[in-house]
Protein backbone atom coordinates (compact mmCIF):
# COMPACT_ATOMS: atom_id res chain seq x y z
CA UNK A 1 0.00 0.00 0.00
CA UNK A 2 1.33 3.41 -0.87
CA UNK A 3 0.94 6.79 1.10
CA UNK A 4 -0.96 7.79 -2.25
CA UNK A 5 -3.74 5.00 -1.90
CA UNK A 6 -3.63 5.75 1.75
CA UNK A 7 -4.59 9.29 1.45
CA UNK A 8 -7.96 8.02 -0.19
CA UNK A 9 -8.85 5.32 2.22
CA UNK A 10 -11.16 5.82 5.39
CA UNK A 11 -12.78 3.63 7.73
CA UNK A 12 -16.42 3.05 7.50
CA UNK A 13 -17.27 0.69 10.05
CA UNK A 14 -20.88 1.54 11.25
CA UNK A 15 -21.39 4.63 13.55
CA UNK A 16 -18.26 5.92 13.00
CA UNK A 17 -18.15 9.69 12.24
CA UNK A 18 -14.63 10.52 11.72
CA UNK A 19 -12.80 7.56 10.17
CA UNK A 20 -10.26 9.48 8.60
CA UNK A 21 -7.00 9.53 7.98
CA UNK A 22 -6.49 5.69 9.27
CA UNK A 23 -3.68 5.02 11.74
CA UNK A 24 -0.67 3.06 10.02
CA UNK A 25 0.76 0.56 11.94
CA UNK A 26 3.47 -1.23 9.76
CA UNK A 27 6.43 -4.20 10.72
CA UNK A 28 7.09 -4.19 7.09
CA UNK A 29 7.71 -1.17 5.02
CA UNK A 30 9.43 -0.79 1.71
CA UNK A 31 11.24 1.91 -0.33
CA UNK A 32 11.16 0.99 -4.13
CA UNK A 33 12.47 3.20 -6.91
CA UNK A 34 9.58 4.95 -9.31
CA UNK A 35 10.56 7.18 -12.17
CA UNK A 36 9.66 10.90 -10.93
CA UNK A 37 7.10 12.61 -12.71
CA UNK A 38 7.04 16.05 -11.55
CA UNK A 39 3.49 16.61 -13.84
CA UNK A 40 1.93 14.13 -12.65
CA UNK A 41 3.15 15.08 -8.88
CA UNK A 42 2.38 18.82 -9.26
CA UNK A 43 -1.58 17.40 -10.21
CA UNK A 44 -1.64 15.16 -7.38
CA UNK A 45 -1.31 17.52 -4.46
CA UNK A 46 -4.11 19.61 -4.54
CA UNK A 47 -6.46 16.25 -4.48
CA UNK A 48 -4.28 15.07 -1.16
CA UNK A 49 -5.47 15.59 2.33
CA UNK A 50 -2.19 16.87 2.89
CA UNK A 51 -2.14 16.61 6.59
CA UNK A 52 -3.18 13.22 6.88
CA UNK A 53 -0.41 12.42 4.45
CA UNK A 54 2.24 14.46 6.73
CA UNK A 55 0.81 12.03 9.72
CA UNK A 56 1.50 8.85 7.49
CA UNK A 57 5.03 9.60 6.55
CA UNK A 58 5.36 10.21 10.25
CA UNK A 59 4.26 7.09 11.44
CA UNK A 60 6.38 4.77 8.66
CA UNK A 61 9.51 6.93 10.00
CA UNK A 62 10.12 8.46 6.87
CA UNK A 63 8.66 11.80 6.75
CA UNK A 64 11.94 13.33 6.91
CA UNK A 65 11.85 16.80 6.05
CA UNK A 66 8.31 17.30 4.33
CA UNK A 67 6.87 20.42 5.20
CA UNK A 68 3.82 20.12 7.49
CA UNK A 69 2.24 22.64 5.36
CA UNK A 70 1.99 23.21 1.95
CA UNK A 71 5.02 25.47 0.59
CA UNK A 72 3.70 28.13 -1.83
CA UNK A 73 4.67 27.83 -5.70
CA UNK A 74 5.23 24.08 -4.66
CA UNK A 75 4.92 23.55 -9.07
CA UNK A 76 8.38 25.15 -9.66
CA UNK A 77 9.97 23.51 -6.26
CA UNK A 78 11.72 20.60 -7.81
CA UNK A 79 13.11 19.68 -4.76
CA UNK A 80 10.05 19.81 -2.89
CA UNK A 81 8.10 17.67 -5.52
CA UNK A 82 10.33 14.99 -5.36
CA UNK A 83 10.24 14.71 -1.78
CA UNK A 84 6.33 14.53 -2.09
CA UNK A 85 7.11 11.76 -5.07
CA UNK A 86 9.18 9.99 -2.29
CA UNK A 87 6.46 9.62 0.10
CA UNK A 88 3.30 9.30 -2.14
CA UNK A 89 4.68 6.47 -4.71
CA UNK A 90 7.83 4.87 -3.36
CA UNK A 91 7.55 4.50 0.54
CA UNK A 92 4.95 1.01 0.66
CA UNK A 93 3.52 -0.88 3.39
CA UNK A 94 3.90 -4.51 3.12
CA UNK A 95 2.75 -5.67 6.49
CA UNK A 96 0.86 -4.08 9.17
CA UNK A 97 -2.28 -2.70 9.85
CA UNK A 98 -4.67 0.32 9.20
CA UNK A 99 -6.46 1.50 12.62
CA UNK A 100 -9.75 3.49 12.74
CA UNK A 101 -9.13 6.64 14.58
CA UNK A 102 -12.96 6.59 16.54
CA UNK A 103 -13.09 3.11 16.55
CA UNK A 104 -10.06 0.98 16.79
CA UNK A 105 -11.17 -1.71 14.34
CA UNK A 106 -8.23 -2.56 12.43
CA UNK A 107 -7.99 -3.38 9.04
CA UNK A 108 -4.79 -5.96 8.11
CA UNK A 109 -2.12 -4.96 5.34
CA UNK A 110 -0.62 -8.51 4.24
CA UNK A 111 1.05 -8.83 0.92
CA UNK A 112 0.65 -5.14 0.03
CA UNK A 113 -2.77 -4.99 0.27
CA UNK A 114 -5.36 -3.66 2.85
CA UNK A 115 -8.37 -5.39 3.88
CA UNK A 116 -10.99 -3.08 4.09
CA UNK A 117 -13.71 -5.36 4.32
CA UNK A 118 -15.96 -5.26 7.55
CA UNK A 119 -18.51 -8.22 9.02
CA UNK A 120 -22.03 -7.80 8.56
CA UNK A 121 -22.55 -6.54 11.99
CA UNK A 122 -19.99 -3.92 11.60
CA UNK A 123 -21.15 -1.60 8.76
CA UNK B 1 -34.35 -11.06 6.21
CA UNK B 2 -33.82 -10.30 2.79
CA UNK B 3 -30.82 -8.77 2.71
CA UNK B 4 -29.10 -11.54 4.43
CA UNK B 5 -30.74 -13.80 1.99
CA UNK B 6 -29.15 -11.70 -0.88
CA UNK B 7 -25.98 -11.33 0.67
CA UNK B 8 -25.71 -15.26 1.42
CA UNK B 9 -26.46 -15.73 -2.25
CA UNK B 10 -23.81 -13.48 -3.13
CA UNK B 11 -21.34 -14.90 -1.05
CA UNK B 12 -22.57 -18.60 -2.76
CA UNK B 13 -23.17 -17.45 -6.14
CA UNK B 14 -20.09 -14.96 -6.63
CA UNK B 15 -17.98 -15.08 -4.19
CA UNK B 16 -16.84 -18.33 -3.73
CA UNK B 17 -17.32 -19.24 -6.84
CA UNK B 18 -14.65 -16.55 -8.55
CA UNK B 19 -12.40 -17.32 -5.51
CA UNK B 20 -12.41 -20.94 -7.25
CA UNK B 21 -12.19 -20.01 -10.94
CA UNK B 22 -9.63 -17.09 -10.20
CA UNK B 23 -6.50 -19.45 -11.52
CA UNK B 24 -8.42 -19.66 -14.83
CA UNK B 25 -9.41 -16.23 -14.92
CA UNK B 26 -6.22 -14.68 -15.09
CA UNK B 27 -4.90 -15.58 -18.31
CA UNK B 28 -8.69 -14.58 -19.42
CA UNK B 29 -8.89 -11.17 -18.45
CA UNK B 30 -6.30 -9.65 -19.53
CA UNK B 31 -8.70 -8.41 -22.67
CA UNK B 32 -9.81 -4.36 -21.83
CA UNK B 33 -12.91 -3.48 -23.90
CA UNK B 34 -11.98 -0.80 -26.11
CA UNK B 35 -14.23 1.84 -25.31
CA UNK B 36 -13.11 1.33 -21.46
CA UNK B 37 -9.68 1.58 -22.77
CA UNK B 38 -10.37 4.81 -24.56
CA UNK B 39 -12.24 6.12 -21.47
CA UNK B 40 -9.41 5.47 -19.24
CA UNK B 41 -6.82 7.21 -22.13
CA UNK B 42 -8.93 10.15 -22.12
CA UNK B 43 -8.60 11.28 -18.08
CA UNK B 44 -6.63 14.09 -17.96
CA UNK B 45 -3.17 13.61 -17.06
CA UNK B 46 -2.79 13.71 -12.80
CA UNK B 47 -6.86 12.05 -12.45
CA UNK B 48 -7.16 9.68 -9.43
CA UNK B 49 -9.45 6.60 -10.93
CA UNK B 50 -11.05 3.77 -8.85
CA UNK B 51 -11.48 -0.04 -10.56
CA UNK B 52 -14.19 -1.16 -8.36
CA UNK B 53 -14.36 -4.56 -8.53
CA UNK B 54 -10.95 -5.13 -10.40
CA UNK B 55 -10.64 -8.42 -10.58
CA UNK B 56 -7.37 -9.09 -12.03
CA UNK B 57 -6.20 -5.93 -12.55
CA UNK B 58 -6.74 -5.86 -16.19
CA UNK B 59 -7.70 -2.14 -16.81
CA UNK B 60 -5.10 -1.00 -14.04
CA UNK B 61 -1.99 -0.92 -16.38
CA UNK B 62 -4.14 1.03 -18.54
CA UNK B 63 -2.63 5.35 -18.87
CA UNK B 64 0.38 6.06 -17.20
CA UNK B 65 -0.21 9.40 -16.68
CA UNK B 66 -3.01 8.57 -14.12
CA UNK B 67 -3.23 7.27 -10.68
CA UNK B 68 -5.10 4.19 -10.75
CA UNK B 69 -6.44 1.85 -7.72
CA UNK B 70 -8.41 -1.59 -7.95
CA UNK B 71 -10.46 -3.21 -5.27
CA UNK B 72 -11.74 -6.68 -5.21
CA UNK B 73 -13.61 -9.09 -2.76
CA UNK B 74 -11.90 -12.08 -4.59
CA UNK B 75 -8.55 -12.34 -2.76
CA UNK B 76 -6.56 -14.89 -5.37
CA UNK B 77 -7.67 -11.97 -7.98
CA UNK B 78 -6.72 -8.99 -6.17
CA UNK B 79 -3.03 -10.93 -5.17
CA UNK B 80 -2.98 -11.63 -9.18
CA UNK B 81 -3.85 -7.72 -9.90
CA UNK B 82 -1.07 -6.91 -6.89
CA UNK B 83 1.38 -9.13 -8.26
CA UNK B 84 1.13 -6.98 -11.81
CA UNK B 85 2.34 -4.00 -9.68
CA UNK B 86 -0.80 -2.34 -8.58
CA UNK B 87 -2.32 -0.53 -6.05
CA UNK B 88 -4.90 -2.58 -4.82
CA UNK B 89 -7.59 -3.66 -2.45
CA UNK B 90 -9.68 -5.75 -0.52
CA UNK B 91 -13.44 -4.58 -0.26
CA UNK B 92 -16.69 -4.91 -0.49
CA UNK B 93 -18.97 -2.47 -3.54
CA UNK B 94 -21.55 -1.66 -0.84
CA UNK B 95 -19.09 -0.57 1.42
CA UNK B 96 -16.09 1.23 -0.31
CA UNK B 97 -13.94 2.25 2.04
CA UNK B 98 -12.60 5.80 0.20
CA UNK B 99 -13.19 9.08 1.37
CA UNK B 100 -16.39 11.22 -0.46
CA UNK B 101 -15.52 12.74 -3.34
CA UNK B 102 -11.63 11.42 -4.01
CA UNK B 103 -11.81 10.03 -7.47
CA UNK B 104 -11.93 11.80 -10.78
CA UNK B 105 -12.95 8.66 -12.30
CA UNK B 106 -14.42 5.41 -11.59
CA UNK B 107 -14.90 2.32 -13.26
CA UNK B 108 -17.46 -0.71 -12.62
CA UNK B 109 -16.93 -2.93 -15.62
CA UNK B 110 -19.06 -6.06 -15.08
CA UNK B 111 -19.89 -6.49 -11.25
CA UNK B 112 -23.15 -4.72 -10.69
CA UNK B 113 -24.88 -7.27 -12.35
CA UNK B 114 -23.69 -10.03 -9.59
CA UNK B 115 -25.72 -7.99 -6.71
CA UNK B 116 -29.27 -9.74 -6.27
CA UNK B 117 -31.13 -7.71 -5.52
CA UNK B 118 -32.60 -3.77 -7.00
CA UNK B 119 -31.56 -2.63 -3.69
CA UNK B 120 -28.09 -3.30 -3.59
CA UNK B 121 -27.59 -2.48 -7.12
CA UNK B 122 -28.73 1.09 -6.59
CA UNK B 123 -26.58 1.18 -3.31
CA UNK B 124 -23.28 -0.34 -5.38
CA UNK B 125 -23.82 2.71 -7.78
CA UNK B 126 -24.78 5.24 -5.06
CA UNK B 127 -21.41 4.53 -3.02
CA UNK B 128 -19.54 4.51 -5.93
CA UNK B 129 -20.70 8.10 -6.70
CA UNK B 130 -19.76 8.80 -3.52
CA UNK B 131 -16.45 8.49 -3.81
CA UNK B 132 -16.70 10.66 -7.32
CA UNK B 133 -15.57 13.85 -6.99
CA UNK B 134 -18.59 16.67 -8.68
CA UNK B 135 -18.14 16.97 -12.94
CA UNK B 136 -16.02 13.08 -12.04
CA UNK B 137 -17.17 10.12 -14.48
CA UNK B 138 -18.27 6.70 -13.74
CA UNK B 139 -18.51 4.30 -16.52
CA UNK B 140 -20.40 1.30 -15.88
CA UNK B 141 -20.58 -1.71 -17.98
CA UNK B 142 -23.23 -4.74 -17.38
CA UNK B 143 -24.36 -8.17 -19.17
CA UNK B 144 -27.51 -7.38 -21.13
CA UNK B 145 -30.14 -9.42 -21.52
CA UNK B 146 -30.03 -8.42 -25.53
CA UNK B 147 -27.84 -10.30 -26.41
CA UNK B 148 -27.53 -10.41 -30.91
CA UNK B 149 -29.34 -13.30 -31.39
CA UNK B 150 -30.63 -14.25 -28.32
CA UNK B 151 -32.30 -13.12 -25.42
CA UNK B 152 -31.63 -14.89 -22.14
CA UNK B 153 -35.39 -16.39 -21.01
CA UNK B 154 -35.18 -14.32 -17.71
CA UNK B 155 -32.98 -11.39 -15.75
CA UNK B 156 -32.12 -13.51 -12.99
CA UNK B 157 -30.18 -16.35 -13.84
CA UNK B 158 -27.28 -18.29 -12.77
CA UNK B 159 -24.22 -19.51 -15.45
CA UNK B 160 -22.33 -22.30 -14.87
CA UNK B 161 -18.91 -22.22 -14.41
CA UNK B 162 -17.23 -25.39 -16.49
CA UNK B 163 -13.71 -25.73 -16.04
CA UNK B 164 -13.49 -28.74 -18.29
CA UNK B 165 -15.11 -29.34 -21.72
CA UNK B 166 -13.32 -31.84 -23.10
CA UNK B 167 -12.21 -30.28 -26.29
CA UNK B 168 -9.67 -32.07 -27.77
CA UNK B 169 -8.77 -29.94 -31.12
CA UNK B 170 -6.86 -26.90 -31.18
CA UNK B 171 -7.13 -24.12 -33.53
CA UNK B 172 -4.00 -23.17 -35.72
CA UNK B 173 -4.71 -19.83 -36.94
CA UNK B 174 -2.58 -16.98 -37.03
CA UNK B 175 -2.53 -14.43 -34.89
CA UNK B 176 -0.57 -11.26 -35.12
CA UNK B 177 -2.24 -9.32 -32.51
CA UNK B 178 0.86 -8.12 -29.60
CA UNK B 179 1.25 -9.86 -26.68
CA UNK B 180 0.35 -8.44 -23.54
CA UNK B 181 2.89 -8.13 -20.76
CA UNK B 182 3.49 -11.65 -19.33
CA UNK B 183 1.98 -12.45 -15.64
CA UNK B 184 4.10 -12.91 -12.96
CA UNK B 185 2.58 -15.20 -11.38
CA UNK B 186 2.80 -19.50 -12.15
CA UNK B 187 -1.11 -19.30 -11.30
CA UNK B 188 -1.84 -19.89 -14.78
CA UNK B 189 -0.09 -22.41 -16.65
CA UNK B 190 -1.91 -21.32 -20.05
CA UNK B 191 -0.09 -18.18 -19.93
CA UNK B 192 2.91 -19.91 -20.84
CA UNK B 193 1.69 -21.19 -23.52
CA UNK B 194 2.16 -18.32 -25.92
CA UNK B 195 -0.03 -20.13 -28.78
CA UNK B 196 -2.55 -20.54 -26.82
CA UNK B 197 -2.71 -17.11 -25.28
CA UNK B 198 -3.02 -15.42 -28.79
CA UNK B 199 -5.56 -18.10 -29.61
CA UNK B 200 -7.51 -17.01 -26.75
CA UNK B 201 -6.59 -13.21 -27.54
CA UNK B 202 -8.28 -13.62 -31.26
CA UNK B 203 -12.06 -15.80 -29.73
CA UNK B 204 -12.06 -13.00 -27.86
CA UNK B 205 -11.58 -10.25 -29.87
CA UNK B 206 -13.77 -7.71 -30.83
CA UNK B 207 -14.29 -8.47 -34.61
CA UNK B 208 -14.43 -11.72 -34.06
CA UNK B 209 -17.00 -12.96 -36.29
CA UNK B 210 -14.61 -13.69 -39.12
CA UNK B 211 -12.53 -15.93 -37.40
CA UNK B 212 -14.90 -18.44 -36.25
CA UNK B 213 -15.99 -18.81 -39.77
CA UNK B 214 -12.20 -19.54 -40.61
CA UNK B 215 -11.84 -22.57 -38.05
CA UNK B 216 -11.65 -25.88 -39.84
CA UNK B 217 -14.77 -26.96 -39.56
CA UNK B 218 -14.97 -30.07 -37.32
CA UNK B 219 -13.30 -27.65 -34.60
CA UNK B 220 -15.45 -25.06 -35.04
CA UNK B 221 -18.23 -27.68 -34.75
CA UNK B 222 -16.71 -28.68 -31.55
CA UNK B 223 -16.37 -24.94 -30.58
CA UNK B 224 -20.12 -24.28 -31.01
CA UNK B 225 -20.66 -27.04 -29.35
CA UNK B 226 -19.12 -25.46 -25.99
CA UNK B 227 -20.11 -22.43 -26.40
CA UNK B 228 -23.92 -23.30 -27.23
CA UNK B 229 -24.13 -25.87 -24.72
CA UNK B 230 -22.59 -23.09 -22.37
CA UNK B 231 -24.98 -20.69 -22.67
CA UNK B 232 -27.93 -23.33 -22.71
CA UNK B 233 -26.69 -24.14 -19.74
CA UNK B 234 -27.75 -20.44 -18.64
CA UNK B 235 -29.86 -21.88 -15.67
CA UNK B 236 -33.33 -19.98 -16.24
CA UNK B 237 -34.97 -19.33 -13.19
CA UNK B 238 -38.45 -19.02 -14.79
CA UNK B 239 -38.61 -22.49 -15.95
CA UNK B 240 -38.06 -23.73 -12.74
CA UNK B 241 -40.57 -21.66 -11.28
CA UNK B 242 -38.16 -20.62 -8.70
CA UNK B 243 -37.46 -16.68 -9.36
CA UNK B 244 -35.32 -15.22 -6.60
CA UNK B 245 -36.04 -13.00 -4.51
CA UNK B 246 -39.63 -13.91 -4.81
CA UNK B 247 -41.74 -15.22 -2.18
CA UNK B 248 -44.03 -17.36 -4.13
CA UNK B 249 -41.52 -20.17 -4.62
CA UNK B 250 -39.73 -20.06 -1.55
CA UNK B 251 -42.52 -22.57 -0.51
CA UNK B 252 -40.92 -25.07 -2.19
CA UNK B 253 -37.61 -25.04 0.25
CA UNK B 254 -37.19 -25.40 3.48
CA UNK B 255 -39.65 -23.44 5.59
CA UNK B 256 -38.88 -19.91 4.97
CA UNK B 257 -41.01 -17.76 7.74
CA UNK B 258 -40.86 -14.88 5.50
CA UNK B 259 -39.34 -11.70 7.18
CA UNK B 260 -36.80 -12.22 10.03
CA UNK B 261 -35.21 -15.43 9.46
CA UNK B 262 -32.62 -13.67 11.70
CA UNK B 263 -31.38 -17.33 12.43
CA UNK B 264 -27.97 -18.46 10.35
CA UNK B 265 -28.98 -21.82 10.06
CA UNK B 266 -32.03 -21.02 8.77
CA UNK B 267 -30.52 -18.64 5.99
CA UNK B 268 -27.86 -21.51 4.82
CA UNK B 269 -30.68 -24.14 5.02
CA UNK B 270 -32.86 -21.60 2.48
CA UNK B 271 -29.72 -20.97 0.48
CA UNK B 272 -29.09 -24.63 0.52
CA UNK B 273 -32.31 -25.53 -0.85
CA UNK B 274 -32.39 -23.36 -3.45
CA UNK B 275 -29.13 -24.76 -4.36
CA UNK B 276 -30.67 -28.70 -4.18
CA UNK B 277 -33.34 -27.40 -6.34
CA UNK B 278 -31.10 -25.70 -9.02
CA UNK B 279 -28.83 -28.80 -8.95
CA UNK B 280 -31.03 -31.48 -9.52
CA UNK B 281 -31.80 -30.59 -13.00
CA UNK B 282 -27.73 -31.77 -13.69
CA UNK B 283 -28.68 -35.06 -13.61
CA UNK B 284 -26.13 -37.10 -12.53
CA UNK B 285 -23.66 -38.06 -14.79
CA UNK B 286 -20.54 -38.72 -16.04
CA UNK B 287 -21.74 -38.37 -19.77
CA UNK B 288 -21.83 -34.51 -21.13
CA UNK B 289 -25.11 -35.08 -22.17
CA UNK B 290 -26.73 -35.01 -18.99
CA UNK B 291 -26.57 -31.62 -18.95
CA UNK B 292 -28.67 -31.67 -21.88
CA UNK B 293 -31.70 -32.67 -20.01
CA UNK B 294 -32.11 -29.27 -18.23
CA UNK B 295 -32.50 -27.61 -21.66
CA UNK B 296 -36.76 -26.64 -22.67
CA UNK B 297 -37.94 -27.13 -25.53
CA UNK B 298 -38.52 -23.34 -25.54
CA UNK B 299 -35.57 -22.12 -25.64
CA UNK B 300 -34.52 -20.91 -29.08
CA UNK B 301 -31.46 -22.83 -29.39
CA UNK B 302 -31.63 -26.06 -30.41
CA UNK B 303 -30.11 -28.38 -28.09
CA UNK B 304 -26.77 -30.39 -29.12
CA UNK B 305 -27.94 -34.52 -28.92
CA UNK B 306 -24.44 -35.35 -28.82
CA UNK B 307 -24.28 -39.11 -27.95
CA UNK B 308 -22.36 -40.34 -24.51
CA UNK B 309 -19.14 -40.33 -26.09
CA UNK B 310 -18.92 -36.73 -26.31
CA UNK B 311 -17.00 -34.30 -28.22
CA UNK B 312 -15.15 -37.01 -29.89
CA UNK B 313 -18.34 -37.71 -31.92
CA UNK B 314 -19.54 -34.05 -31.92
CA UNK B 315 -21.51 -33.95 -35.32
CA UNK B 316 -22.59 -36.68 -36.40
CA UNK B 317 -26.15 -36.69 -34.28
CA UNK B 318 -26.69 -33.10 -35.15
CA UNK B 319 -29.16 -31.95 -37.95
CA UNK B 320 -28.27 -29.36 -39.68
CA UNK B 321 -30.85 -27.37 -37.76
CA UNK B 322 -28.94 -27.62 -35.27
CA UNK B 323 -25.70 -26.32 -37.18
CA UNK B 324 -27.02 -23.50 -38.35
CA UNK B 325 -28.51 -22.62 -35.18
CA UNK B 326 -24.78 -23.46 -33.55
CA UNK B 327 -22.81 -22.06 -36.25
CA UNK B 328 -24.27 -18.37 -35.75
CA UNK B 329 -24.50 -18.72 -32.05
CA UNK B 330 -20.72 -19.15 -32.25
CA UNK B 331 -20.08 -16.53 -34.33
CA UNK B 332 -22.00 -14.49 -31.84
CA UNK B 333 -20.01 -15.91 -28.66
CA UNK B 334 -16.84 -14.62 -30.42
CA UNK B 335 -17.64 -11.15 -29.70
CA UNK B 336 -19.82 -12.08 -26.51
CA UNK B 337 -18.49 -10.99 -23.25
CA UNK B 338 -18.27 -14.20 -21.81
CA UNK B 339 -14.22 -14.01 -21.64
CA UNK B 340 -13.84 -16.02 -19.18
CA UNK B 341 -15.72 -19.26 -20.67
CA UNK B 342 -13.58 -18.63 -23.64
CA UNK B 343 -10.79 -18.83 -22.33
CA UNK B 344 -11.48 -22.20 -19.92
CA UNK B 345 -12.25 -23.69 -23.28
CA UNK B 346 -8.36 -22.76 -24.28
CA UNK B 347 -6.78 -23.78 -20.83
CA UNK B 348 -8.57 -27.22 -21.78
CA UNK B 349 -7.56 -27.37 -24.90
CA UNK B 350 -4.31 -27.36 -23.44
CA UNK B 351 -4.96 -29.80 -20.73
CA UNK B 352 -6.97 -31.76 -23.27
CA UNK B 353 -3.48 -32.31 -25.46
CA UNK B 354 -1.30 -33.19 -22.19
CA UNK B 355 -3.99 -35.48 -21.51
CA UNK B 356 -4.43 -38.87 -22.66
CA UNK B 357 -6.58 -39.03 -25.44
CA UNK B 358 -8.78 -42.14 -23.84
CA UNK B 359 -9.30 -39.27 -20.77
CA UNK B 360 -12.82 -39.74 -19.30
CA UNK B 361 -15.69 -37.96 -21.58
CA UNK B 362 -18.25 -35.80 -20.02
CA UNK B 363 -16.86 -36.05 -16.38
CA UNK B 364 -16.04 -32.11 -17.46
CA UNK B 365 -16.15 -31.06 -13.41
CA UNK B 366 -13.52 -29.88 -11.64
CA UNK B 367 -10.85 -31.66 -11.67
CA UNK B 368 -9.74 -33.94 -8.52
CA UNK B 369 -13.38 -32.94 -6.71
CA UNK B 370 -14.84 -36.09 -4.74
CA UNK B 371 -18.77 -34.45 -4.13
CA UNK B 372 -21.24 -35.55 -6.28
CA UNK B 373 -21.76 -33.81 -9.14
CA UNK B 374 -24.17 -32.05 -8.74
CA UNK B 375 -23.32 -30.34 -5.90
CA UNK B 376 -19.91 -29.27 -8.29
CA UNK B 377 -22.36 -27.69 -10.39
CA UNK B 378 -24.23 -26.07 -8.16
CA UNK B 379 -21.04 -24.58 -6.41
CA UNK B 380 -19.62 -23.41 -9.97
CA UNK B 381 -22.93 -21.54 -10.55
CA UNK B 382 -22.54 -17.98 -10.58
CA UNK B 383 -25.10 -15.64 -10.33
CA UNK B 384 -26.48 -12.62 -12.50
CA UNK B 385 -28.84 -10.33 -13.07
CA UNK B 386 -28.82 -9.14 -16.45
CA UNK B 387 -30.27 -6.09 -17.58
CA UNK B 388 -32.85 -4.97 -20.21
CA UNK B 389 -31.98 -2.13 -22.55
CA UNK B 390 -32.35 1.27 -20.45
CA UNK B 391 -32.91 -0.34 -17.13
CA UNK B 392 -29.39 0.70 -15.93
CA UNK B 393 -29.89 4.50 -17.21
CA UNK B 394 -33.26 4.43 -15.63
CA UNK B 395 -31.75 3.34 -12.52
CA UNK B 396 -29.41 6.05 -12.27
CA UNK B 397 -31.68 8.54 -13.57
CA UNK B 398 -34.65 7.40 -10.99
CA UNK B 399 -32.49 6.21 -7.42
CA UNK B 400 -29.33 8.26 -7.82
CA UNK B 401 -29.80 11.39 -8.49
CA UNK B 402 -26.23 13.03 -7.91
CA UNK B 403 -25.42 11.18 -10.96
CA UNK B 404 -26.71 11.91 -14.92
CA UNK B 405 -26.23 9.92 -17.17
CA UNK B 406 -23.81 11.47 -20.49
CA UNK B 407 -24.07 7.96 -22.60
CA UNK B 408 -25.57 5.04 -22.67
CA UNK B 409 -24.99 2.45 -25.31
CA UNK B 410 -24.70 -1.62 -25.96
CA UNK B 411 -21.27 -2.44 -26.47
CA UNK B 412 -20.69 -6.62 -26.91
CA UNK B 413 -22.98 -8.14 -25.17
CA UNK B 414 -23.06 -5.02 -22.67
CA UNK B 415 -24.97 -2.33 -21.75
CA UNK B 416 -23.06 0.40 -20.96
CA UNK B 417 -23.62 3.86 -19.25
CA UNK B 418 -21.15 6.92 -18.64
CA UNK B 419 -22.83 9.39 -16.04
CA UNK B 420 -20.88 12.35 -14.38
CA UNK B 421 -21.15 13.63 -10.76
CA UNK B 422 -23.45 16.73 -10.16
CA UNK B 423 -23.64 18.86 -7.49
CA UNK B 424 -26.96 18.28 -5.61
CA UNK B 425 -28.72 21.37 -4.21
CA UNK B 426 -30.99 20.63 -1.49
CA UNK B 427 -33.07 23.87 -0.75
Amino acid sequence: MKLLTHNMLTSHVKGVTKGYPLLIKATEVKVNEVDFNPKFVCRMIPKLEWSALVQAADQLGHREDLPGELVPDYEKNEDFLKKVHRVLLEVEVIEGCLQCPESGREFPISRGIPNMLVNEDEA
Amino acid sequence: MMEEAASQLERDHVHSVYDKIAPYFNDSRYKAWPKVRQFLLDLPPGSIVADIGCGNGKYLHINKEVFKLGCDVCRPLVDFAWSQGHEVQMCDGLRLPYRDGCFDAVLSIAVIHHFSTKERRIRAIKEMARTLRVGGRIMIYVWAMEQKRRKFEKQDIFVPWNPNPHLSSSFNRDDTKPRRRAAAQSVSEAIDNAENYRKVRSTSSVADEEDATQAVPQQRTQRLWFFSRSLDSVFDFGSLAISWPSSRDLRHLPSATGENEGNKPNQRARGRGLIKQVSSFFSPPSVIGSEEDVFDSDTDLQKDRNDPGGPSNPTNNNGKENQGVSVSLAQECGSLALPDLISLQQENLRQSEDQSAGGPVGTGRQEGTQSPEEQVEASCLRYYHVFREGELAELIEHHVEELHVTHNYFDHANWCVVAEKVQLWKI
